[in-house]
């Protein structure tokens, strides 16, 4: 037998899992009375036991994702790069699927129905839109399923179910990255040409608010989809709402007329940052001070609300 | 590593803990209506399925090897899935010293990724770090023994080449409680013998492992006790070896049509192993 060296290195994966399940409620004084004086009787003391499937504190629920820290980062690095391993072009279509819906959207909006007229710079304006709302969109499209699409991987280990949506998030920041940088090239090198200023500087910091926001809505969608999976089949038809809702290829607050849809529109958290995006990046201003704090709010509760809700449903994801 | 820098909990002692408890667990299943009710309503009511546990009372200890035998639809699989958490019990309760690690028949973990990643992803994803997983991925592959095949997609293996590889990744992790449903049927012979002694070694170390089998000769094979159910019902508790064999025996009278042969074979075996805790 080959003990030696398996005991050296899992040894710490033992110590760790008790810690993990030492957190947990006692299970002693969930058995019977009678159950438990027998047992103590014959075997001893049994005191250590616990509950199984109850899920563990918050705290030490989020000293077991920073265990999983590393496993959140090969998730999100392995599947960023496998994703289009079936395609020929592979990863160039991490830049052309963004590249030929902006090019559609653009020929649709913008010469045929001529919605750019008045407008300071519509190409950036549709390219900032829809690079940077696929971030949002596929985190509530692919939250839905998030639960569904990795039964296997829950069903084989025992790990806090979050590490799934924070290593999506991840995966998607990671594989919009090239696309992302193929938006500030052609900012820059279509005409009318904007040339990076101090404003920009700002961006990194919509950039974090905005996958905060995303973490929040996969966790509130992974719980929501775990528990009506029906939902997954209405997801098309809310991300077209969202696109529409969120001006993402024309600025919408033109077509509108009654403030109370106007506010409600302007309140939208995927507007708001779509909105900052482009008065950094367009216009070279710095944001209102009132969408940074709106869009703080939003993604803080987000994330807060999602992964109270996520976790309070932890034993449940892996049922059949 | 020197045999004193074990913490002592987790070599096997005189007098072995209790490491899983069950009481009274029972379990239905609820389902979705397909059928009958107005259209509009259809879907969202929920039906319930007949018991598929009823009221199992069972402990285990470290260093056992527990076979669980019974016919098809018996309450097997149900029993391992509700003992490892992932499905709540209707009522009872169900207490372990770890969280166990269950070992079902899916066959992939993540389809498109290689055998190797899989490998890379699994042992990441039960709390290793990066360099613990880099040197538990050699015993790995070693134990899985697929050979060049880790490096295909895992959609492209078999459900035996799947079970393997999954097997593997469960026991590198010493996990102190595993439960196998039927994973190891698929595997061949060489393999058989080698999973045998990769359980041998997690019970040495205080471990305790579950088997579910409708094979009497496996569980005879590979285990020291046997638990035989029968409708979500514990019948008999015992040797593996006397348990599998009465089992059996009433496989055997079923398959014939014996019934009532096959209902006295239940009674004898009742009365031979009664389950211990059943009657407290």
């Amino acid at each position: 037998m080959t003990a030696p060296s398996q005991r050296s290195g899992s040894q710490g994966l033992r110590t760790q899992w008790r810690r993990a399940w030492s957190a947990r409620r006692s299970g002693a004084d969930a058995l019977s009375p009678a159950l438990r004086l027998r047992l103590e009787r014959e075997f001893g003391d049994i005191s250590y036991l616990r509950r199984v499937g109850t899920r563990p504190p918050l705290r030490e629920y989020f000293t077991e994702l920073w265990d999983r820290r590393h496993f959140v980062w090969a998730g999100a690095r392995g599947e960023a790069v496998t994703r289009y391993s079936n395609e020929r072009l592979g990863v160039a279509w991490y830049v052309l699927r963004p590249l030929l819906d902006a090019a559609f959207y653009w020929v649709i909006f913008g010469i045929v129905l001529q919605l750019s007229r008045g407008m300071e710079n519509f190409i950036a304006f549709i390219l900032i839109g829809v690079f940077m709302f696929q971030l949002s969109s596929r985190a509530i499209t692919s939250g839905v399923s998030l639960i569904r699409s990795s039964k296997a991987m829950i069903r084989a280990f025992a790990f806090p179910r979050a590490a799934l949506a924070v290593s999506m998030i991840l995966r998607d920041f990671l594989s919009s990255l090239p696309a992302i940088a193929v938006m500030f090239v052609m900012i820059m090198a279509i005409p009318p040409h904007e040339a990076p200023n101090v404003a920009w500087s700002l961006f990194p910091i919509v950039l974090v608010l905005q996958l905060a926001l995303s973490l929040g809505f996969a966790l509130f969608f992974g719980w929501l989809g775990a528990l009506m999976p029906d939902l997954a089949q209405a997801m098309s038809f809310v991300s077209r709402l969202l696109m529409y809702a969120s001006a993402v290829i024309f600025p919408i607050e033109r077509f509108l007329d009654d403030p109370a849809v106007l506010a409600i529109v302007q309140a939208n958290p995927i507007y708001i940052v779509l909105d900052m995006y482009r008065s950094v990046l367009i216009s070279g201003a710095v944001p209102p001070a009132e969408q940074w704090i709106s869009l703080s709010i939003w993604s803080l509760a987000t994330l807060a609300v999602g992964f109270i809700l996520f976790w309070r449903d932890e034993e449940r994801y892996g049922r059949e | 590593m020197a045999a004193n820098e074990v913490a002592p909990g987790w070599r096997l002692s005189d007098d072995p803990k209790v490491t899983i408890a069950a009481e009274d667990v029972r379990l239905r299943y609820t389902v979705n209506r397909s059928t009958g009710g107005s259209w509009w309503r259809r879907g969202s009511r929920k039906a319930v399925t007949g018991p598929v546990l009823r009221g199992v009372t069972m402990a285990a200890r470290e260093g056992e090897m527990v076979g669980l035998v019974g016919l098809n639809g018996s309450g097997k699989s149900s029993l391992l899935r509700v003992l490892a958490g992932l499905q709540p019990a209707t009522s009872g309760t169900v207490v372990a010293s770890a969280q166990p690690q269950l070992l079902g028949v899916s066959a992939a973990l993540v389809p498109e990724l290689s055998g190797e990643e899989n490998i890379w992803l699994g042992t990441l994803a039960m709390g290793m770090t990066p360099d613990d997983a880099y040197f538990a991925k050699e015993r790995i592959e070693e134990l899985a023994g697929l050979g060049d095949a880790i490096k295909q997609p895992m959609n492209t293996y078999s459900s035996g080449m799947g079970a393997r590889l999954r097997f593997a990744i469960s026991v590198a992790a010493d996990p102190e409680i595993l439960m196998i449903d039927e994973a190891l049927s698929t595997g061949d012979a060489s393999f058989a013998e080698r999973s045998k002694e990769a359980m041998q070694g997690l019970i040495a170390r205080a471990g305790t492992v579950f088997l579910v089998s409708h094979a009497a000769k496996t569980i005879e094979d590979m285990c020291t006790r046997a638990i035989w159910l029968d409708a979500g019902t514990l019948i008999a508790d015992g040797p593996a070896d006397e348990v599998a064999n009465m089992y059996r025996y009433y496989a055997h009278s079923i398959a014939l049509g014996k019934h009532d042969a096959a209902k006295k074979a239940l009674e004898r075996a009742t009365a031979a192993h009664p389950p211990a805790l059943s009657h407290t």
